[in-house]
């Protein structure tokens, strides 16, 4: 264990005009991680908010910025910044407290590309669907909604209307599931102004994926759906005429 | 103070909650559903599963088959008309899932594929990868936003249960974002706020499984139920606790000692099975309380490994091949990687048990009613009965369905029957409450609330650990008060409002210590060793049914104290038996088929 | 939710116009898209060229005077780098939009069908000059 110096982005909404980054000592050694070192600094000062919960990257919780670039604490380690280490809340959504921002933009962005299964058969049998028609949406599905592709998205930076990258992966995931038959209904989401067409492929979503889903990939194949959708609608409303 | 008329809240938005509000928004339309989470739904702790949910599903296996395993694996302190309705739902629960849109893995021809698990006899695990939990959680947050009957409300942490003449009437809350109180009314209460395993010092759960909903039910004058069964994981990360799924030893993984000795067919386990043939009920597919016991004796037998200061057993995957791995484990690769820096397809994990399960909790009837009216209590946080003494692993994914669907439906029919209670009934109620929240506000001296709960953690796990013994757990009780005194001193020195953490940690250890009570007093009263729940006293190292075939029901007294009383285990077709497992188990198949 | 007194005041900061300096990924995505302004010269080069040939023989002298001076010359080099710089980060994306077979090899394919037309050019130039 050696102490070590790390800057944390401090807020508090009932004093505060605006957020400013504090200096805190750690001892770290070469297990501790980003969570570990905030907890240390929440045992100093009791009033450091933040949140977290499974410590091993599966419930999408302790997303912040590490150096200006979004990581989650629990799977981001001292070790790889030796020279200096600055957290602040996650980019792109207002900050309540401390690292705490308001997801509910996330949350809404989420909810608006109906992310469920679409079908009205009613079986008491499972579907059947090989680890082909599985493999195609699967890496799709296992986003774990910590927000971190929000942050690294500069179109939602600039419009914050967009659906955004986690949403959109979301909403191809089930057009991709071959048990799903709602297409129909998610398109016009994709379609829309702040669907898949704001996506200019920075890419910095992808990158900064800690479950690898490639949500650039996912908005990008959603465009080529999305085109085919409306040539096809053309066609459609071509021919009722 | 926010004021909200329900007709049903649930408390906890992890697996069994959601599945309980949807099952109850599926009855109408028109009922008004209150999730209630101190969380985001999906960061539940049901995220973490990683093994899978059992359900009988190929032709060669059976519900007596199922049924059997679970009771034995309880070491017979499960109660059988509880598993029977178990077994006979689960398979249909995992389907409902498929249906909608869970991405269990498949055979080559499109069928669901089933995995070994430890302590179950056939394949009958369902899994997604090794991400099963997360899967089953996503897919049924994903699917509850569909039901408008449901409001969340996310990020509520609920301090009190509303309760007017054993008749429950909703719950009061602290709105984490803004720190306000918040009053919701409803006809009818479920608790799905999951486990304790917090109160432990080396444990698998996540930060948030601090056994709160335990803790309010308690207050109230519900019964704990077998909270003297603590399920240790044998195979945590040394240090963190982090979770290295059974599935590993499913696929075939095997666990050595210091020497590369496969240790486990000294206890009970062998004869070894051939390397990449792994059987069930065999060596590393024995259940997990012998599997985590014998990791105890090799520690006493010094024959136990050390990794920075920790004493680990290793478990080997090599043989498994990077492939195999990466497909069917692949978070256990990241796990591995990134905690303790070991690649699995080269290296042997290093690996020691950790606190995984609270077996007890609310105790319930099967149709998950509590002793309040109107209060039900699902998932981990209650103990219907199902798990006994020892817990199978991929048992409890299926309960939270099972029975977080029966809780929902019930739940329904109360509340569409009932009328509200009048608020006035309880303004003394939320009086105090409020008073005693803003009590807490102040400065501690020389204490602090790292120091108690540390206390607390370190406490159960030298009194209360996978052996135990009378001097032990006295001991540790003795702490356990002088600890909870310490606590009613404590004061919260944040003063906000706006996510106030150290508020919410000063509750919930409040909740925590109110849980490891209990814990420690019901262990004391068992005077046998069962499941996992092991004595070294004299006298007490085996099972004894002619005294303890009982629940211990744990009932908090007007003193603080917690009172024990015993419940005769419901019996319906399979009287106790020898609970073995390797060879010495082949002799005992007659029992198989009762 | 509505509520009575609320403390909460999210801070959003203003979101940056310098954002792409920030980082070096957002450089490098920057320098993609900027890859079109080289582009837009060397078209109008083209143009200019089609024109002269239209006006007679001088003219057409003149424009390959022009494009000879070293500065023209200059741009249209930096041009040629652009586009493969674009061809590159074109290439690698396109496997992840339509993942027709594995990456690797998709990218290969592109870089052969690249090398393969433009070879095409050069022999058809040839054998016209």
């Amino acid at each position: 264990m050696t102490s070590r110096n790390i800057g944390i982005m401090r807020y508090n909404p009932e004093q505060d005009k605006k957020p400013h980054t504090e200096s805190y000592q750690v001892e770290a050694d070469d297990n501790t991680s980003v969570l570990d070192a905030l907890q240390q600094v929440q045992q100093q000062d009791p009033s450091l908010s933040f949140r977290w919960s499974c410590r091993m990257a599966i419930c999408g919780s302790c997303g912040v910025m590490v150096n200006s670039v979004p990581k989650l604490g629990c799977q981001t380690f001292l070790r790889d910044y030796p020279d200096s280490l600055v957290i602040s809340p996650l980019s792109n959504f207002a900050v309540e407290k401390d690292l705490i921002v308001d997801m509910e933009p996330f949350l809404e962005h989420l909810s608006a590309i109906k992310p469920w299964l679409i079908n009205s058969e009613q079986s008491t049998v499972p579907h059947v669907q090989t680890p082909q028609q599985l493999a195609r949406y699967q890496q799709f599905a296992n986003c774990i909604n910590c927000g971190l592709c929000y942050s690294a998205c500069p179109q939602f930076g600039l419009n914050p209307e967009f659906r955004g990258p986690a949403a959109l992966a979301l909403a191809h995931r089930y057009n991709l599931d071959s048990r799903d038959l709602g297409k129909a209904e998610r398109m016009p989401q994709l379609n829309a102004k702040d669907g898949v067409w704001t996506c200019t492929f920075v890419g910095f979503c992808s990158e900064v994926c800690p479950k690898k889903v490639d949500p650039a990939a996912a908005i990008n194949q959603g465009k080529v759906e999305s085109a085919k959708d409306m040539i096809l609608s053309v066609f459609k409303s071509s021919g009722v005429r | 103070m926010l004021q909200l008329d329900m007709d049903i809240i649930v408390v906890g938005g992890g697996g069994a909650g959601l599945r309980a509000a949807i099952a109850a928004a599926e009855v109408s339309p028109s009922i008004k559903i209150a999730l209630v989470s101190k969380v985001y739904p999906m960061r539940s702790h049901t995220v973490a599963a990683e093994g899978g949910a059992a359900a009988v599903t190929s032709d060669d296996d059976s519900l007596q088959s199922h049924f059997y395993d679970t009771v034995a694996g309880s070491d017979w302190l499960a109660d059988q008309n509880v598993v029977e309705f178990f077994v006979q739902h689960a398979y249909q629960e995992l389907v409902q899932l498929e249906r909608w849109g869970c991405p269990w893995s498949r055979k080559s021809d499109g069928t669901v594929q089933v995995r070994r698990f430890g302590g179950m006899k056939t394949e009958r695990t369902w899994f997604a990868a090794d991400k099963t939990g997360f899967h089953i959680l996503h897919t049924l947050f994903q699917t509850s936003l569909k039901y408008p009957a449901i409001k969340r409300f996310d990020e509520y942490f609920v301090l009190d249960l509303l309760v007017v003449e054993q008749q429950v009437a909703g719950v009061l809350a602290i709105r984490y974002s803004t720190g306000e109180l918040v009053q919701l009314r409803a006809k009818s209460v479920i608790l799905a706020t999951g486990g304790a395993g917090r109160v432990f010092h080396y444990n698998t759960n996540s930060g948030i499984v601090t056994g709160d909903g335990m803790a309010l039910a308690l207050r109230h004058g519900v019964a704990l139920r077998d909270m003297e069964f603590v399920q240790y994981h044998p195979t945590g990360l040394p240090g963190s606790g982090i979770l290295i799924t059974e599935a590993c030893r499913g696929e075939g993984g095997i666990l050595l000692n210091k020497d590369g000795y496969r240790y486990l067919q000294d206890y009970g386990l062998g004869p070894e099975t051939p390397l990449g043939e792994p059987r069930n009920k065999y060596m590393e597919l024995g259940p997990r309380d012998r599997l985590s016991q014998a990791f105890w004796q090799q520690q006493k037998l010094g024959l136990t490994g050390d990794y920075q200061g920790h004493a680990v057993v290793y478990l080997d995957l090599r043989h498994l091949g990077e492939k195999h791995l990466n497909e069917r484990l692949p978070l256990i690769c990241e796990l591995a990687k990134d905690y303790v820096n070991v690649d699995p397809a080269k290296t042997p994990i290093p690996i020691r048990p950790a606190v995984h399960y609270t077996m007890g909790g609310i105790m319930t009837n099967v149709d998950c009613e509590t002793s309040i009216n109107g209060l039900f209590a699902i998932g981990e946080c209650a103990s219907v009965g199902l798990h006994g003494a020892n817990r199978l692993g991929s048992n409890s994914l299926t309960e939270l369905l099972v029975f977080g669907k029966v809780a929902g439906e019930k739940a329904a029919g109360t509340a569409l029957q009932k009328n509200g209670i009048s608020h006035h009934a309880f303004a003394t109620q939320i009086a105090e409450q409020e008073a005693a929240l803003a009590a807490l506000h102040g400065h501690n001296s020389d204490d602090s609330l790292v120091a108690v709960r540390t206390g607390m953690t370190l406490a159960m796990e030298q009194g209360c650990g996978i052996y135990r013994d009378e001097e032990g757990m006295q001991r540790c009780l003795e702490q356990l008060h002088e600890l909870n005194t310490r606590y009613t001193q404590l004061k919260v020195v944040d003063h906000g409002k706006v996510y106030n953490s150290a508020l919410l940690q000063h509750l919930e250890l409040g909740f925590g210590l109110d849980v490891a009570m209990t814990i420690c007093s019901s262990a004391l009263a068992r005077t046998e060793s069962r499941g996992a729940h092991q004595r070294t006293d004299d006298g007490m190292g085996t099972r004894n049914d002619g005294e303890f075939l009982q629940h211990t029901v744990a009932v908090r007294q007007v003193d603080g104290s917690v009172g024990i009383h015993w419940q005769p285990v419901s019996v319906t077709s399979l009287p106790p038996g020898q609970r073995l497992y390797g060879d010495a188990n082949t002799s005992n198949t007659a029992e198989d088929k009762s | 939710m509505p509520s009575h007194n609320n403390s909460r005041r999210p801070y959003l900061p203003a979101f940056r116009r310098d954002w792409w300096l920030q980082l070096r990924f957002y450089q490098l995505y920057m320098l993609r898209e900027a890859t079109v302004l080289p582009l837009l010269f060397f078209i109008s080069c083209l143009i200019y060229g089609l024109y002269s040939l239209s006006q007679g023989e001088s003219q057409w002298l003149k424009w390959l005077d022009f494009m000879a001076r070293p500065w023209v010359v200059a741009l249209n080099v930096l041009t040629l780098a652009a586009s493969l710089f674009h061809a590159k980060t074109f290439f690698e994306l396109f496997p992840r939009v339509m993942p027709l077979a594995p990456p690797s090899l998709m990218i290969a394919v592109q870089w052969l069908a690249t090398v393969v037309v433009a070879g095409g050019f050069v022999v058809l130039l040839g054998a016209w000059v």
